[in-house]
């Protein structure tokens, strides 16, 4: 049996089950106290294992289908958590090498332990999984560890990890079987995992490269270009459209990340578009040719990472069986309660709608459980934050200008660069700028765009500041600490509303 | 001080923040009625109301306040209603604890009570 109990009254509730063979005979009138679930979460992510914490807390008898080994789904095992480690520490390898130097340390016999960084990688992978492991326990979240497909609305068929089968009833499905790396378009070039790698294996090489060539220059792709090239690979990212980091980044962000991305050595092929990739004599050639068409042109690499999105997961789960609805991109439709088109069943996260960020997710597993529990939830979707953990950042929330110029939004634009911060000069670390767009009537902060050092912190202020309403003022006239990159972003504020000090 | 003075105040001189805390949720009792999701397509958002028709129509019951308070709004016919699962039924019907006896005489099939 592979549910891990977490409760006497599981395992009290689960041989009553067997006892009276787990099925109410209407006819008989027979009331059997194999009580359904409250909530059954298919999917033990960000967005499911967050739902499933929430509801157990809210009071709903709650169980987590995974078919993983480990929880917390594709972000914690191989997305957001191994690629912050590897980022991290190609970081400090990097900084090792090509900086300390000029801050006054001397280091010599610098050199690289692959496998020691992927075991440090591994190493915060396996404690986080095992937190939540920990969390469901103290929770009182029954973990299942299978497939679960549906029978009906209310009954879900699970496929053990150990062999067998077992039927788990529930009054609330909530639906978190988040994304997949998307395929080539038209499957013209094969993930092998080892030399045509997804992000999955991307994180997980062997050896460095000597030339890796990376299929799209949006978040995934640029964060492991960035890993691989400080590592010493030379990276090519080839990209269809004329602008790197993907939907939602601020064009004028945009130019200047590529051209610092440019300066550490990484190459962009952009408005270019992949024909093939074949496997040759140990090398994999890249055919492309220019967007619009037109030149072919070839490349070289040892390495290939495709990295072009990702997609909904529904497979396997018998959505046609009940009945809920699949918009054409395979998204579960939903509605603003996360409810699909069949009543007791929610979705949550990367299979249904909205940006495929794993905070988005949580935020949804927070408010699916509290529509179940009170029929009320709050996320906002006009304040969820992106983030690049390149060196530097580049993290953004809200309206990019060019969104507001095709809106017709009357707009103003602060901005500070971190060259005139005393933090950033400081540390040697000066690259970038934080823009401010506020409303022109009313000050309201629209969007904030940042590109430089801890970006990725400094945007829950701005985020904050948009969940509130705030104007750009209200921001300028709170005190920020001195010497801080903070006060970076107070100054961006002040220059849209006024004018900054330093600057 | 940087409280602006009651003078400055009173003259309708003081800033006033734009900033809005909500502060605690205030829910009230009833559940929200359902929108079309704001991250939602064109498409998808055009058709809500169709997409609404199907989810009232999926399932005669369900646990959820907000089936709930759709049935409550429903017709006449709404009150008359089978269960397919006991736990579907108000669960003042349900029987929460079997003894130990009980158990038993479900399991051998009865033989336990002789």
């Amino acid at each position: 049996m592979q549910v891990h109990r977490a409760s006497p009254r599981l395992v009290l509730r689960r041989s009553r089950h067997v006892a009276l063979l787990g099925r109410w005979v209407a006819s008989r009138g027979l009331a059997t106290p194999s009580e359904p679930y409250d909530a059954v979460v298919i999917g033990a992510g960000p967005g499911g294992y967050v739902a499933a914490i929430k509801a157990a807390q809210l009071g709903l008898r709650t169980a987590c289908i995974e078919k993983r080994d480990t929880l917390g789904g594709t972000c914690l095992n191989v997305g957001c958590i191994p690629s912050k480690a590897m980022l991290n520490n190609s970081h400090l390898f990097h900084q090792t090498q090509h900086d300390l130097k000029r801050r006054g340390i001397d280091v010599s016999g610098v050199a690289l332990n692959l496998p020691q960084m992927l075991k440090a990688k591994d190493d915060a992978v396996r404690g986080l999984t095992k937190g939540i492991e920990t969390l469901f326990k103290q929770n009182k979240v029954d973990w299942i560890k299978g497939t679960a497909s549906f029978l009906s609305p209310t009954r879900l068929s699970v496929a053990l990890n150990d062999g067998g089968e077992t039927e788990v009833d529930a009054k609330n499905v909530i639906i978190a079987t988040g994304s997949d790396v998307a395929p080539f378009p038209g499957g013209a070039i094969h993930i092998d995992e080892q030399q045509i790698v997804s992000s999955t294996g991307a994180l997980a090489l062997q050896s460095v490269p000597e030339k890796m060539v990376i299929i799209g220059g949006g978040i995934i792709g640029l964060e492991m270009g960035s890993v691989w090239s400080r590592l010493g690979a030379q990276v090519t990212v080839v990209e269809f459209l004329g602008a790197i980091g993907g939907a939602g980044i601020d064009e004028e962000i945009a130019k200047q990340f590529q051209r610092i991305l440019s300066k550490q050595g990484i190459k962009f092929m952009l408005n270019t578009k992949v024909l093939s990739a074949d496997k040759r004599d140990g090398k994999v050639f890249i055919k492309t040719e220019a967007a619009k068409g037109g030149q072919e042109a070839e490349l070289d690499a040892d390495v290939v990472l495709v990295s072009v999105g990702r997609t909904p997961v529904t497979n396997g789960l018998g959505l046609d069986k009940i009945g809920v609805e699949v918009d054409p991109k395979g998204r579960i439709v939903i509605d603003d309660q996360y409810n699909t088109s069949v009543q007791g069943v929610k979705c949550i996260g990367d299979v249904t709608f909205g940006p495929m960020l794993a905070h988005k997710a949580e935020e949804e597993g927070i408010a699916a459980a509290e529509y179940i529990k009170s029929g009320h939830g709050h996320v906002n979707y006009h304040a969820i934050p992106s983030v690049v953990y390149t060196h530097p950042e580049v993290a953004w929330v809200g309206k990019t200008e060019q969104e507001l110029k095709a809106a017709g939004v009357q707009y103003k634009v602060g901005k500070f660069p971190f060259a005139a911060n005393s933090r950033a000069k400081t540390n040697l670390d000066t690259e970038g700028q934080v823009k401010f767009l506020t409303e022109k009537e009313t000050d309201r902060v629209l969007g904030v765009h940042i590109i430089g050092p801890n970006a990725g912190e400094m945007v829950g202020e701005a985020t904050l500041a948009i969940e509130y309403g705030a104007s750009a003022e209200d921001i300028a006239r709170t005190t920020h600490a001195h010497p801080t990159l903070s006060e970076a972003f107070k100054e961006a504020a002040m220059a849209a509303y006024q004018k900054p000090i330093h600057f | 001080m940087m409280h602006p003075s009651l003078r400055l105040c009173s003259a309708g001189r003081a800033r006033q923040p734009l900033i809005h805390f909500v502060g605690k949720r205030q829910w009230p009792s009833t559940p929200e009625a359902p929108h079309a999701h704001p991250a939602a397509p064109p498409q998808v958002r055009d058709h809500f109301a169709e997409f609404l028709k199907k989810f009232k129509t999926s399932r005669n019951v369900s646990s959820s306040p907000a089936a709930g308070a759709a049935k409550s709004q429903g017709s006449r016919s709404d009150s008359v209603q089978t269960f397919s699962e006991f736990w579907q039924a108000p669960e003042r019907l349900w029987k929460h604890d079997l003894e130990e006896w009980e158990v038993d005489i479900v399991a051998t099939g009865g033989a336990s009570r002789y």
